[in-house]
């Protein structure tokens, strides 16, 4: 039996990293092989460096690079098969939470969002990278790998403004604005022409792109004659309906404190509006309330006074029927402009009036029993 | 005779997971010279096919290891997992049903019977 001083194994372990394998596991693996069969084979004293060249020969057909390829390509392959599991397996749950999502959204059902939003992201996040990286593997022009990862981008953006316009998440227009461009300005003309010049993709390349114009033609209709709502005019309309509804519910007698209470709360609304009419832009844009409250002291004044009085007629009672905490009246009223914007502030007094025009209504209810 | 390569590299994976289970743990050199002892030489497993099957079944988690240090050599054993050795079953019986089907494919029956 021959035996292998260290310095040999340390040059066969060189030779072989040189020789392009490169994962240590498998360097070591082959170092121990080659030397079982120089221990084995071997003469005592016959030439070390030819039987280990030809050796060598015998692992390879034409370089030894050969066998770290081939094991980087199974273990890939493994990965194919769990990348394809798992492709399987978002798809299902993405149809499975929209699903579910649409039908709780159409039920108004609690939960809609998290389901619509869970079925988006796993399908554009998950399923249309796997599915484009899997069939890159399976498509053999570098031209398709390219139509294949545009419209996997263009698909990952189209849900994702879809997400966002139904969450009414800011940059939805945005996202729906990047989504037209890929599809009308990038996709669609590398499709087509990738397509047309081929024969036996031709026909088809015609009508995908004849539905793709269609279909951005469409998005692009729908998304200029639907502007989504800002924050600013859910606001104002929520605004504008306790308004209305505390037009229909205000009672027809007050008590002295009731009254004085609804009077303040004009006046603040009053200074509110006032400060928005100097620009009507700043209730859209969501302006907050200003110097003619803050530094004029007028309207500071005005809600501590308010303060006050809502304190009195709660005591009345020995209830806190009109809340305090965590309203606006609650805090320095110096500090309001860093919580409230003008529209966010009209919206707060009307609620406390729609609460004192209930007790009191109450009130006169049970006098007339 | 000698086998054609394309002919082993098919069932590789069944001859590495069916010899350990009979052996137990083994490394690669004793895998390649088990295999021709058996056949009388006439199935020769080549390095370059042998290794990465072994990394692709390892990594499938079909195989555990075990290095014992040899000076400046370290030998990696291969021994079965517990999936390794339920799959190593499924395989033997999945080569010996198609060689049942090739038989009859290649009409190989009708001459024995």
């Amino acid at each position: 039996m021959y035996r292998i001083s260290d310095e040999q194994v340390e040059y066969i372990l060189d030779d072989i990293r040189r020789g392009g394998i490169e994962t240590e596991d498998l360097q070591l693996n082959l170092l121990d092989h080659i030397c079982c069969i120089i221990e084995r084979e071997l003469e005592p004293g016959a030439d070390f460096e030819r039987f280990y060249r030809h050796t060598l020969r015998r692992f390879y057909k034409s370089q030894l690079r050969e066998i770290e390829e081939e094991t980087a390509r199974s273990l890939t392959f493994k990965n194919y098969y769990s990348m394809k599991k798992l492709m399987l397996m978002s798809g299902a749950l993405s149809t499975a939470s929209l699903i579910a999502g649409s039908i709780f959204k159409i039920q108004h059902w609690p939960g809609a969002g998290v389901l619509l939003a869970l079925g988006i992201a796993s399908f554009s996040l998950l399923f249309l990278p796997l599915l484009a990286i899997l069939k890159a593997r399976e498509v053999a022009h570098t031209r398709d790998r390219i139509v294949l990862t545009l419209a996997c981008l263009l698909g990952i953006v189209f849900s994702m403004a879809t997400l966002f316009t139904i969450m009414h998440w800011p940059g939805a227009s945005a996202l729906w604005f990047t989504a037209i461009g890929i599809s009308a300005f990038v996709l669609l003309p590398v499709y087509f022409f990738t397509g047309i010049r081929r024969p036996e993709t031709k026909l088809n390349t015609m009508l995908i792109s004849i539905l793709l114009v269609g279909f951005t033609g469409l998005q692009f209709t729908l998304m200029n004659t639907r502007p989504g709502k800002t924050q600013a005019q859910i606001r104002i309309q929520a605004y504008l309906q306790s308004e209305a509804l505390l037009h229909s519910i205000q009672p027809s007698a007050m008590s002295p404190t009731a009254a004085y209470i609804d009077a303040t709360c004009e006046q603040i609304k009053t200074l509110a509006l006032e400060h928005a009419a100097s620009d009507p832009a700043t209730l859209l844009r969501e302006g907050r309330p200003g110097d003619q409250f803050i530094h004029d002291g007028t309207g500071v004044r005005l809600i501590r006074s308010l303060r006050d009085s809502v304190a009195a007629y709660d005591r009345g009672y020995g209830a806190e029927i009109l809340p305090i905490r965590n309203t606006v009246l609650d805090g320095d009223p110096t500090q309001i402009g860093y919580v409230y914007t003008n529209v966010s502030l009209l919206q707060a007094v009307s609620q406390l009036q729609l609460y004192l025009a209930t007790a009191e209504g109450r009130k006169l209810a049970t006098a007339a029993k | 005779m000698i086998f054609s390569s394309e002919l082993i590299k098919g069932t590789l994976k069944t001859i590495v997971l069916k010899l350990l289970a009979d052996n137990g743990k083994m490394y690669g050199y004793e895998i390649t010279q088990r295999v021709k002892e058996l056949t009388a030489d006439r199935i020769q497993l080549t390095e370059g096919a042998l290794y990465p099957t072994l990394h692709a079944l390892e990594q499938e988690g079909l195989l555990t290891t075990q290095v014992e240090y040899m000076g400046k050599r370290v030998r990696k054993y291969y021994s079965l997992s517990p999936t390794g050795k339920t799959r190593s079953q499924e395989k033997v019986t999945e080569f010996s049903e198609f060689l049942g089907t090739m038989r009859i494919l290649l009409g190989l029956d009708i001459k024995t019977a």
